[in-house]
């Protein structure tokens, strides 16, 4: 029993993790219609950016962590200025568009290797590492920061779709682009506002990711995994991505610590596919037609 | 219709790479005297760290012997080219090492992955090649036949697998063992096979094999379900990034019994990762880093780059010390002399004494360091063999 | 300029291109998006391997098999994802070419993670060139045939394919089919090329290469992707001067082709003998490259 409850709680820290990093994929899905395979390089350049502003520039905590939530942002933008817009512009399909994501991502984790090195950089220690202990239970502190910071994340997110009027605007974009372009919305400045949120989330990702595990090139490569969290609970939902992101993290735990940790991804991949099967739109997806 | 098109686009292709390398070799043909000797592995991808402290490593080495006078009065080139990790990549590399850059050897590369495919090219071309850390048994020798062109530096898997089982269970005395390994990679089988062969021989128990995939940064369900087997060891084989964070997160878990791992461990980082978690742990290593000659590399190397020496810069080092001693033997730069003295080498190498076995051009006798984590420094403790 | 090293680049070149021709009448001509194809490579690598190692079969039966035991899983993984849509069969096929990397890793009797080395080298460039000319022969009259067309049809619109009474399903999986064959033939060479086979080989990066080969061949064309393939091979060999900043360089480039060029550098057209003509001076004025 001790062991389930420990298994539960290492799969919730697993999946808040995930869930952070398939907002970003989401966001930028249910507007655009295609996934930028390039946010697991601008998350991986956000842990980065604090590590820079924590270890070396010496900031306060709150500080480097802010600095590199708007770093990302930045980049964020500015990826889809270079990379997105001169497609946007043509109204390529959105092969392109993840064609360019890609070679944006090789790109960026090549940067970093070429530039920073690829040695793993670690961060300062920030939290202790002394668990919390309940009876047999072991939580970690930086994992409830995680926790947390996710939930406060998501939830001013979900405010801000639902209830401001800029949210309103990307809510009808996500609807329908060329019909809120009529009504006058700035369809530009929305995408340019739906990046720089998902980078924000993104810069606050990597940090995090940063701080519980450490910083290298290929940081990218782990939010693979919160793409298929994404598309799970399904693509362009926010809540269907932190849903998916969960039910991942506890799924690959629960299967690593009572079947087979060899086989894991097999058996979790199949039951993702099956639950797609059975319901194809995703968990919590719209049921419409493909755009592109 | 197809045939002429494609025709056409070859010549195309076949004419902008003359002109591309062409250039290089005419800028490269104008130093008289001069020796090339080649070298591949990872400068960019995953393995990159390990790869550009090779090839650091080598090209000072040259450097440091050019300014001494050269070798045999001739100038060392060192020409590394990036495999970026990935097999087909290395056979291209190997391909154009000896068709068209004609090195006199190779150095590398830094898995067995690359090393195995590059075996026809070495034996087509007749050049040899020192691979670094290339572990797996079937990187010189497959299916008793020993391949001509292929040697290493280091000891393989078995070797290693054994001195690990060995060490704990006859000297520190340890009965159950779990291991943690890393499945989709080829080392960190290799280890885990012979680590639980010598070790249930022995008479020990494995109480929980667990794995994990590389790219996994979270080890806690693995460690959970390793936590409740209740072993008196972990054996962790694999590199030092997943190290630090598997051995961080099992104190985390309130795991406290004794770690162990392999030749993946040894790095500044981990220690600086995760000082208090592997605390008390042991590694089978290549050489004691107290050691005055290691020391010595050591400065040099960090006095030049300025970045911490990783494992492979001694392995790379003493292949290079093996090059060297095999063109003064043989007294030529001519590949195949140059191969059968490398058959005959006795060296002393900073990893220790290198003696290559003719039938297996593998290192044999070479005595594994037994090595322990105080006060996160890596303390030498004994020189094992099984 | 050594022939020995161009030699090796044009047999490497060769070996992509048989699995980027499959890729293509995937994605290019049916458009369907797979992250999965070098699961399929794999598949015909070990088996094309196993067939010709343990029942001494001749190089092109082996082949053959290997290609056809990867086309006989596809069509499993086709009546299980092929139904849903596009994002969610290019998760289901990401999933399925981990997968089958884990299994082939678990499977001691192939060597597992290890490898698999002592294949018997059987592929020259006459070979493979051979091997290639059929596949383009085969490929351009499958295109040019009512079902290239009715796949065309589907990827530029399935809702209006499906009215017109063609069924869209039934089409998606001939062309999951013959790409999966296509890979998996590939897939065998590389075995018989390099006499080793480990699981690392067929990774994600593979199946990336793969695509962005196809697309910036361009989109529903073969002799696009016959450039695409040999140019994208050779470029990677021509940045070697660059060392460190090679892959910063191919991201760079590819980003750049597909902002500034997104059709691809065919963009939908072919290369056909008249167009040559054409353009070094004879032939008609009117004859126009032909379109797809």
């Amino acid at each position: 029993m001790t062991q389930f409850l420990q298994q539960m709680i290492n799969g919730l820290s697993i999946g808040s993790v995930y869930a952070l990093m398939a907002v970003g994929y989401s966001l930028v899905y249910s507007i655009m219609n295609f996934s930028n395979f390039a946010h697991g390089g601008v998350i991986m350049l956000g842990a980065y950016f604090g590590f820079y502003f924590l270890a070396v520039f010496k900031w306060p905590f709150a500080f480097a962590f802010f600095g590199a939530a708007l770093g990302s942002t930045v980049l964020a933008v500015l990826l889809e200025r270079v990379a997105y817009k001169p497609l946007r512009m043509r109204n390529a399909p959105f092969l392109y568009f993840i064609i360019s994501a890609m070679g944006a991502s090789i790109l960026i984790e090549n940067f970093v290797i070429a530039t920073i090195g690829p040695t793993f950089k670690t961060y300062p220690q920030v939290l202790s590492r002394e668990p919390f202990q309940i009876a047999a239970l072991f939580i970690g502190r930086l994992d409830t920061m995680i926790f947390i910071t996710s939930a406060v994340c998501l939830a001013l997110l979900v405010y801000f779709i639902d209830f401001t009027k800029v949210g309103k605007a990307i809510r009808a974009t996500a609807f329908n682009a060329r019909v809120s372009a009529l009504m006058g919305i700035n369809t530009d400045m929305i995408i340019i506002l739906v990046f720089a949120v998902g980078g924000f989330l993104a810069g606050v990702a990597g940090v995090l990711f940063g701080m519980k595990y450490t910083v290298y090139p290929q940081i990218g490569a782990v939010t693979i995994k919160s793409f298929i969290a994404a598309v799970f609970g399904g693509l362009g939902s926010l809540p269907g991505a932190v849903i998916g992101s969960v039910i991942l993290g506890l799924l690959e735990t629960l299967i690593s610590g009572y079947f087979s940790s060899q086989f894991r991804d097999l058996i979790s991949f199949s039951l993702l596919i099956i639950i797609l099967v059975l319901r194809p739109i995703g968990l919590m997806g719209k049921p419409s037609e493909e755009k592109a | 219709m197809f045939k002429r098109p494609k025709r056409c686009v070859v010549t195309l292709l076949c004419l902008v790479l003359c002109l591309t390398l062409g250039i290089s070799a005419a800028l490269a043909a104008e130093q008289a005297k001069t020796v090339k000797l080649g070298w591949i592995g990872s400068l960019t991808g995953d393995q990159a760290v390990w790869g550009q402290c090779e090839l650091n490593t080598v090209k000072m080495l040259a450097e440091e012997l050019n300014d001494a006078g050269g070798l045999l009065g001739a100038k060392i080139e060192v020409i590394g080219y990036d495999t970026r990790g990935d097999a087909m990549e290395a056979v291209n590399c190997v391909r154009r090492l000896t068709g068209q850059d004609k090195v006199v050897c190779i150095i590398g590369p830094n898995a067995s992955g690359q090393a195995i495919p590059i075996s026809s090219i070495l034996e087509e071309m007749k050049v040899p090649d020192i691979a670094t850390v290339a572990t797996n048994p079937k990187v010189t020798v497959v299916d008793g036949k020993t391949k001509p062109f292929n040697f290493r530096v280091c000891f393989i898997d078995p070797y290693q697998g054994a001195v690990a089982a060995g060490f704990a269970f006859d000297v520190l005395g340890l009965r159950k063992a779990a291991v943690l390994y890393d499945v989709a990679d080829d080392y960190s089988q290799g280890l885990t096979e012979f680590f639980v062969k010598t070790f249930t021989e022995k008479g020990g128990t494995v109480v929980a094999k667990e794995a994990f995939k590389f790219g996994d940064t979270d080890f806690r369900p693995q460690l959970s379900k390793i936590k409740a087997a209740n072993p008196d060891l972990i054996f962790m084989p694999y590199f030092f990034k997943e190290v630090a964070l598997s051995s961080n997160q099992a104190r985390e878990l309130g795991i406290k019994c004794t770690l162990m791992g392999g030749d993946g461990w040894p790095s500044e980082v981990l220690i600086e990762m995760a000082k208090e978690a592997i605390e008390g742990s042991y590694v089978v290593n290549h050489l004691d880093f107290d050691d005055p000659d290691v020391m010595d590399f050591k400065a040099r190397y960090i006095k030049k780059y300025n970045r911490q020496v990783e494992l492979n810069g001694f392995l790379a080092h003493d292949a290079f010390l093996m090059f060297v001693d095999a063109v003064k033997r043989a007294n030529s730069f001519d590949p195949v002399a140059i191969k059968n003295a490398l058959e005959t080498t006795n060296v002393k190498g900073i990893t220790g004494t290198i003696r290559i076995d003719k039938d297996t051009h593998n290192p044999e006798g070479k005595e594994a360091a037994i090595i322990k984590i105080v006060d996160g420094n890596y303390i030498f403790q004994q020189k094992y063999a099984p | 300029m050594d022939w020995f090293y161009v030699k090796g680049i044009l047999i490497l070149s060769g070996i992509n291109l048989m699995a980027v021709l499959g890729l293509s009448l995937l994605t290019g001509f049916t458009g369907l998006f797979s992250f999965g194809h070098a699961g399929f490579m794999a598949i015909g690598a070990y088996a094309a391997a196993f067939i010709g190692v343990n029942l001494g079969l001749p190089l092109i039966v082996s082949l053959l098999a290997g290609g056809l035991v990867a086309g006989i899983i596809s069509l499993f993984i086709g009546r299980l994802t092929l139904k849903l849509k596009g994002d969610y069969f290019c998760i289901a096929t990401l999933g399925f070419g981990e997968a089958i990397r884990l299994v082939l890793d678990n499977v001691q009797v192939f060597g597992g993670a290890r490898g698999w080395p002592g294949i018997p080298i059987r592929i020259d460039l006459w070979n493979v060139v051979l091997i290639n000319l059929a596949g383009i022969a085969f490929m351009i009259s499958l295109v040019n045939s009512r079902h290239g067309r009715n796949m065309i049809a589907i990827r530029e619109e399935e809702l209006a394919a499906k009215t017109i009474g063609i069924d869209t399903f039934k089409y998606k999986m001939i062309s999951l089919f013959t790409s999966a064959v296509y890979a998996g033939i590939a897939g065998g060479l590389v075995g018989y090329y390099t006499g080793f086979l480990q699981p690392k080989m067929f990774g994600m990066t593979k199946s990336t290469e793969l695509t962005i080969i196809v697309i910036f061949g361009g989109i529903g064309s073969v002799s696009g992707s016959v450039l695409g393939a040999l140019l994208l091979t050779a470029l990677p060999e021509l940045l070697r001067a660059f060392a460190l900043w090679r892959l910063v360089a191919y991201g760079v480039a590819v980003i750049f082709i597909m902002i500034s060029r997104p059709e691809g550098l065919m963009g939908g057209k072919e290369i056909t003998f008249k167009g040559i003509l054409r353009a070094i001076g004879f032939g008609h004025k009117h004859s126009k490259a032909r379109e797809v």
